[in-house]
């Protein structure tokens, strides 16, 4: 129980681990996840690595959705944008050694999918809600298509996709998922705490600004513009190193593993988890990717190799998925980062209150 | 300090504004009055950037700002408060209060994003400030953790001003300070507004309905009626002008004028 | 230019389409304000129900015969006279149908409304009132739960369904150069026409559809008077369910069933938009629009480039004219 916040110097007061309980959970996280890839099956790391791509996205769409409040169902493009940046350049960049290009190619699918991230950002100008969404909407349909088309193909393959290279970092060869799980933890781990620092500064507080009230931002001297076109690079940026890392973590990507149902996907992961919030993303990524496991598992058993009941299973999975959105719209909009807020404020208060 | 000229402002066929002319005195506080629908939430409006007047200019500081977007007139020096509060509802106090300071802060996205070096420096130095010259000047230090939506209507009226003031604005616009507060709360927003010109000398403009108030603290009284200036002057000369006498207090023989008058 | 006529043309009749879709959308977003994400899965439902009414059901064992074809002396001897590929030979092979087309269509028509009917009462009433971000993620949510329940309930490979009207092939000279169309075209571009041109006259001078104006203009105030919000919602829904049965079963005739049916109601989305969602002309305009630059691109550029054109004249008309051809600015008090 922690009876009160009692801080000497305003440094101690704006720390974001402001006291012993989240300091020690945050290092039990770090420890579980530095002895993860020697202890954890092949199973864990494949569904592990999963959601550590699905985070570093998350974390982005949550900036522009969660933070800035501009609606986005497009953000899956961007993801393929990193995602195809580090497939094509591999494969043109002949020169540069095999060590050093993941350190040129990883921030080059950054910085190209953050300069389309403000190209698909323009319309937020302009509209907002629901406008906004088919605008990015038809952007991610555009870039899919664009993608797949005759023209682009000898670079990305079209429809059948293009074999992705092994990450070799000075060196070191990640050909096993064990080796990648670590490169995509460190990354999952750096985007958290970078999106986390934002907001305390002048530059994530103008977002949340824009959310709350745009007009007002206005009058504080926060220019519209410029804020939201910075939200739609920040958060195509963190897409674009989740396509990087995609690329590098399956041996083949195909246009239509980034079509509509991913970015469905990276909505649906943040409300579940709760928006605008740090550990939404984490919470949300976590259920998403788990439930269709656990259906997987729960199928496998109950229907022992049934092949006609088998069937079932992809659309049970999908169902399963939409009515998470709705249960969770329907009856807790702030998703799990406001039900575990809860419970720690009922821990905090017990016996005294509920 | 703020000079308006010849302002006209109409939506569709409905003129809001037709001509208004007056200057706002530096250091002093200036009052707008008239009755609802006279037009002076649209003159904020016009003079902080959201409409473009279709006619006459806005200069501050002597520089014409008539087309200038609110956010640059934000960065030249101009503050407001809005009649139903505009805060930021998703935050605490502190955070609202901090946003006011947006323009005076430097750190860009990358150092942002890295936060420990120069944007800590930065942030922490910013925080000390508001919390004296703002937070302690407002008498907010106990709520400044607290979420917007838990305050009453007056203490959120009061965060708004507070917002405005982390500005360190020029010239500071109120709308409807005192609006739906209780004789106590007036009083003590009378006395921010007081303590907020004598001791960092802000301009400040007034739209209020509450005419003690007016009477009181204005030195100077700007009245409006169906969006046409029909007096200025001191308040004394205004509550004596036979325009508004009949436009506003109503006529002569009802002899309904506020005490203050 | 006898090319440019006959593309013309057909991008008219699925112009038409668009707009008997886009009704359904706009109708739930005049009377309750969201913009219903899941219409093309409402349409996808509508199809297979007309599969199911107009295939299955009367492929059955307890069946009666004359629900799979009606072969009525008259019938059979007029098609023993007639050549094999004539036009007329479409009309008898049609007649034949009849039965199972009108048990197709009134099937398709109400089970969408059903449906139409419990997504309204069990997603959107709850809802009323809430953000306009949560009421549109309701109905993407919506999109997965569509999906996979029509995945569960129709495993079987879709075949071919009959056609709502003779699929005759017709051929004529319009200024001077052969135009070829498909009876079966021109029946679904006037049906989706009437019902297009039937719902707005209804919406603005009926009783529920002045009730459905007034709730679009304020729901509290329509409310309070006397108006039932949660009846118009109702009315608005089974409007929508039920044109898009409409739509749905013209669709199946079209280019089959099949579950990318539902993506179709992204490129509508992007017609509604672009006309403005609360205008019917708007609409009507945008979505004919659409058609001929599709028929212009797929002539021009091939088939694959016209399934972006939807979304490639939203965002621009987006970009110039944020709230689309004729929709309403929406003002905000400060």
């Amino acid at each position: 129980m922690i009876n009160g916040n009692l801080k000497a110097t305003y440094a101690a007061d704006e720390r974001v681990l402001d006291n012993r309980n989240k300091q020690a959970f945050m290092a039990a996280v770090i420890l579980s996840l530095a002895a993860f890839p020697l202890l954890a099956n092949d199973y864990l790391i494949l569904v592990a690595c999963q959601m550590g791509i699905l985070l570093i996205a998350v974390t982005g769409v949550n900036v522009v959705i969660g933070y800035t409040g501009l609606m986005s169902l497009g953000h899956a493009c961007f993801v393929a944008i990193g995602a195809y940046t580090v497939a094509v350049f591999h494969n043109l960049a002949g020169g540069v050694p095999d060590w050093l290009l993941p350190l040129i190619v990883i921030p080059l699918a950054i910085g190209v999918s953050a300069l389309v991230g403000i190209l698909v950002g323009l319309p937020s100008l302009r509209v907002k809600g629901l406008y906004l969404a088919v605008a990015t909407l038809s952007a991610n349909f555009i870039i899919i298509f664009l993608i797949e088309n005759d023209i682009l193909a000898p670079w990305t393959g079209g429809h059948v996709g293009v074999n992705t290279p092994v990450p070799n970092i000075l060196g070191w060869e990640m050909d096993s998922r064990r080796e990648i799980f670590v490169l995509i933890a460190v990354c999952a781990l750096g985007t958290l705490l970078l999106i986390q620092n934002l907001f305390r500064t002048r530059v994530g507080r103008a977002f949340i600004a824009i959310r709350d009230k745009d007009y007002s931002a206005e009058i504080l001297g926060i220019s519209l513009m410029r804020y939201k076109l910075t939200s739609f690079a920040l958060s195509a940026a963190c897409c674009g190193l989740a396509g990087a890392l995609m690329a590098y973590f399956y041996a083949r990507i195909l246009p239509e593993q980034f079509e509509l149902a991913l970015s469905l996907q990276l909505v649906a992961a943040l409300i579940v988890g709760g928006m605008g919030r740090t550990m939404g993303p984490v919470f949300g990524v976590i259920v998403i990717v788990m439930v269709p496991e656990v259906i997987k598992t729960v199928f496998g058993a109950a229907t022992g190799g049934d092949v006609t009941l088998a069937q079932l299973r992809a659309p049970v999975q999908e169902i399963a998925f939409g009515l998470l959105i709705i249960l969770f719209l329907l009856f807790e909009p702030l998703g799990l980062v406001r039900i575990t807020d809860r419970i720690l404020q009922a821990m905090n208060q017990w016996p005294f209150a509920r | 300090m703020l000079n308006v000229q010849g302002v006209e402002l109409s939506f569709g066929g409905i003129k809001a504004l037709r001509g208004v002319s007056f200057e706002a005195a530096p250091g002093e506080i200036t009052g707008i009055i008239g009755p609802n629908g006279a037009g002076k939430t649209s003159l904020f409006n016009t003079i902080s950037g959201f409409y473009k007047p279709d006619a006459g200019r806005v200069a501050f500081d002597g520089q014409d700002i008539t087309t200038l977007s609110p956010d640059k007139r934000a960065e030249l020096g101009i503050a407001r408060t809005f009649q139903n509060i505009a805060l930021f509802r998703g935050m605490t106090v502190l955070d609202n209060i901090k946003l006011g300071g947006h323009k005076r802060l430097k750190s860009g996205v990358f150092s942002a994003l890295r936060y420990f070096g120069a944007a800590r420096r930065e942030e922490l130095a910013f925080r000390r400030e508001i919390e004296e010259r703002v937070i302690d000047f407002l008498e907010l230090d106990l709520i400044r953790k607290a979420p917007i939506t838990a305050l009453s209507y007056g203490l959120q009226k009061r965060v708004e001003l507070g917002r405005a003031l982390a500005m360190q604005p020029k010239l500071l616009l109120l709308d409807e300070p005192v609006a739906g507060m209780n004789r106590e709360e007036t009083a003590d927003m009378a006395r921010f507004i007081l303590d907020v010109q004598e001791q960092f000398g802000t301009t400040i403009l007034l739209v209020e309905h509450d005419m003690g108030l007016v009477m009181d603290i204005c030195s100077k009284i700007v009245v409006l009626n169906f969006g046409e200036q029909i007096a200025s002057g001191t308040p004394a000369e205004v509550s004596r002008h036979p325009d508004v006498i009949e436009a506003y207090l109503g006529t002569a023989q009802d002899s309904a004028q506020p005490d203050a008058a | 230019m006898a090319q440019f006529l006959q593309f013309t043309i057909n991008g008219l009749m699925s112009g038409a389409i668009y707009a008997l879709i886009a009704v359904g959308i706009v109708s739930v977003f005049k009377a309750t304000r969201v913009v219903n994400f899941a219409h093309g899965y409402l349409i996808m439902f509508g199809a297979y129900f007309y599969y199911t009414f107009a295939v299955i059901v009367p492929g059955m064992e307890w069946a009666p015969a004359w629900l799979q074809s009606w072969q009525q002396e008259w019938l059979v001897a007029w098609r023993a006279d007639l050549p094999m590929f004539s036009p007329m030979a479409a009309v008898a092979d049609w007649i034949a149908n009849i039965p199972r087309i009108v048990l197709g269509l009134v099937g398709a028509v109400v089970c969408n409304a059903i449906v139409g009917l419990i997504i309204e009462r069990t997603l959107m009433r709850p809802l009323m009132g809430q953000s306009v971000f949560a009421m549109i993620m309701v109905t993407v949510g919506l999109i997965s739960v569509m999906a996979g329940t029509a995945s569960i309930i129709w495993t079987a490979d879709a075949d071919f369904v009959p056609s709502i009207a003779p699929n005759a092939p017709i051929r004529f000279e319009l200024f001077g150069s052969m135009i070829f169309i498909f009876g079966a075209d021109v029946v679904n571009m006037i049906i989706a026409l009437l019902m297009f041109g039937g719902i707005v006259l209804w919406v603005r001078y009926s009783r529920g559809g002045v009730a459905i104006r007034a709730t679009a203009e304020d729901q509290s105030t329509a409310y309070s008077m006397g108006i039932s919000v949660p009846k118009v919602f109702t009315t608005a829904w089974m409007l929508a369910s039920m044109t898009g049965a409409i739509a749905g079963a013209i669709l199946a005739t079209r280019n089959g069933i099949s579950p990318s049916l539902g993506l179709f109601g992204f490129a509508v989305l992007a017609v509604v938009l672009m006309g403005g969602l609360d205008s019917y002309v708007g609409v009507f305009i945008a979505a004919m629009t659409v058609g001929v630059l599709e028929a212009m691109t797929q002539w021009q550029l091939g088939g694959d480039w016209a399934e972006i054109v939807p979304y490639v004249a939203v965002l621009i008309v987006i970009l110039i004219r944020p709230h689309g051809l004729m929709g309403t600015k929406e003002v905000e008090r400060i």
